[in-house]
């Protein structure tokens, strides 16, 4: 449309301060009247408000003239604007895709919720609220995490309830290390003598395998929590996980991203930063569609049905727990 | 190791992958560099035994069979597997 929206943007620049200040009016612009719902061909000066009220109730300078200068207006309804709020924010409700984390680490993801028999509880990664086994039921959960500026006096939105311990390798002595080869000869001596064919070597000792890397917490406050995942929705049902399903999540860095599942069945060493590694089994493996601070996301379907959590990848894959396994171990549901 | 049920469920997945993997993953684990062993797919659809790595691994990759018990074996470098930490970089195209 070539229409000449100078006369408009003249009257606009004279008129739009005086607009802004009337009670109700949130925004002033340039477009075509709407009436009954409708586009009509007419240019308009249009005052967006946060809620239409009947002319009959208005007085004075809250009614928006029909005519400003000649051209007509009109007024439509849109509520409060706010400011796009990033996933590293602080939000109450607080919805599943945003920042979250124990006190002491930095931030991950909030999954989803789900009932245990204490009530509702926040779904995330054990490294993400009960940092790496380490914390404490009790200890404070915070929206957003630390790292993104959440502090235990003012964001403390819910306490750890429960967690899966995470079963980790023996850490892998340096090389040369005298004492380790030391105590192994020693034990493997010792078990020479005693006629045993198991050898120790000084290398990793295998731990427990572990399914899941999941905790729950409980909020402080029900109502600051959003039964939604941010861009997906209320979660309808679980699926179990199988080769070729297309997924997605919500995360806190890099949002909604898309993959599928590239291999089933899968067991794999995490690296868990500090020289710990852990072993783990049965989990799903998609392609690159997470960084760090996505952990503890959940990972849905293409409808609304969870797959799993998302708690580890590499530059080029997304390791996620079966969601049956991150339900039987925590012992809850959706 | 044989975990009952863990076959033949999925499908397209015949009886047995499972179990074989199972069998032969704690020695590829062993290998330097091996970081995962999974169940994916070959071009055709069939179920492979995916051998992930951490990078190149020159000495690792020939001691890897191309084909255990029947079905063939694939290796990928997926690199190193961390839990994700925070506070890398951000936005990745969806």
């Amino acid at each position: 449309m070539n229409e000449n929206l100078d006369p408009l943007r003249q009257v606009l620049r004279e008129t739009r301060l005086d607009l802004l200040e009337r009670e109700n009016v949130v925004a002033t612009g340039i477009g075509y009247k709407l009436r009954g719902g409708e586009r009509t061909g007419a240019l308009s000066i249009i005052c967006s408000v946060v809620e239409k009220v009947p002319e009959a109730r208005l007085t004075g300078r809250a009614l928006i003239p029909r005519e400003l200068t000649g051209i007509p207006t009109d007024v439509v309804e849109t509520g409060v604007l706010r400011a796009l709020q990033a996933r590293t924010d602080r939000w109450r409700p607080a919805p599943g895709g945003v920042s979250i984390g124990h006190r002491d680490i930095t931030a991950g993801t909030l999954g989803c919720l789900v009932k245990a028999s204490e009530g509702t509880c926040i779904l995330s990664n054990n490294h993400v609220l009960a940092n790496s086994n380490a914390g404490v039921p009790g200890d404070a959960i915070l929206q957003p995490g630390p790292y993104d500026g959440g502090s235990p006096a003012t964001d403390t939105i819910a306490e750890l309830l429960r967690f899966v311990p995470i079963s980790f390798l023996a850490p892998e002595p340096p090389s040369g290390c005298a004492i380790g080869n030391g105590l192994a000869a020693l034990a493997n001596l010792a078990a020479r003598a005693v006629g045993s064919r198991t050898r120790l070597r000084a290398v990793r000792i295998q731990a427990e395998e572990n399914l899941v890397d999941a905790a729950i917490a409980r909020p402080l406050r029900e109502a600051d929590l959003r039964p939604d995942i941010l861009d997906i929705g209320v979660l309808s049902g679980v699926r179990q996980g199988e080769l070729g399903l297309p997924i997605r999540k919500s995360g806190r860095t890099t949002g909604t991203t898309t993959g599928e599942i590239q291999q089933v069945d899968v067991t794999v060493d995490v690296d868990y930063g500090g020289g710990q590694t852990a072993r783990f089994t049965d989990q799903l493996l998609a392609g690159a569609m997470s960084q760090g601070g996505d952990s503890g996301s959940a990972v849905v379907d293409a409808g609304t049905n969870l797959v799993g959590l998302l708690f580890a990848g590499s530059q080029t894959t997304t390791i996620i727990n079966r969601i049956e396994h991150v339900f039987t171990a925590l012992q809850v549901h959706l | 190791m044989v975990m009952p049920g863990d076959s033949g469920e999925e499908a397209g997945e015949p009886a047995g992958i499972g179990e074989i993997k199972a069998r032969h993953e704690g020695h590829l684990l062993s290998m330097p560099g091996v970081v995962s062993v999974g169940i994916g797919a070959g071009p055709d659809g069939t179920p492979v035994i995916v051998v992930g790595l951490d990078g190149s691994r020159p000495e690792t990759v020939p001691k890897i069979p191309g084909e255990i018990e029947g079905y063939r074996v694939r290796v990928e470098i997926i690199g190193r597997v961390k839990a994700l930490p925070p506070g890398s970089r951000r936005n990745i195209k969806p």
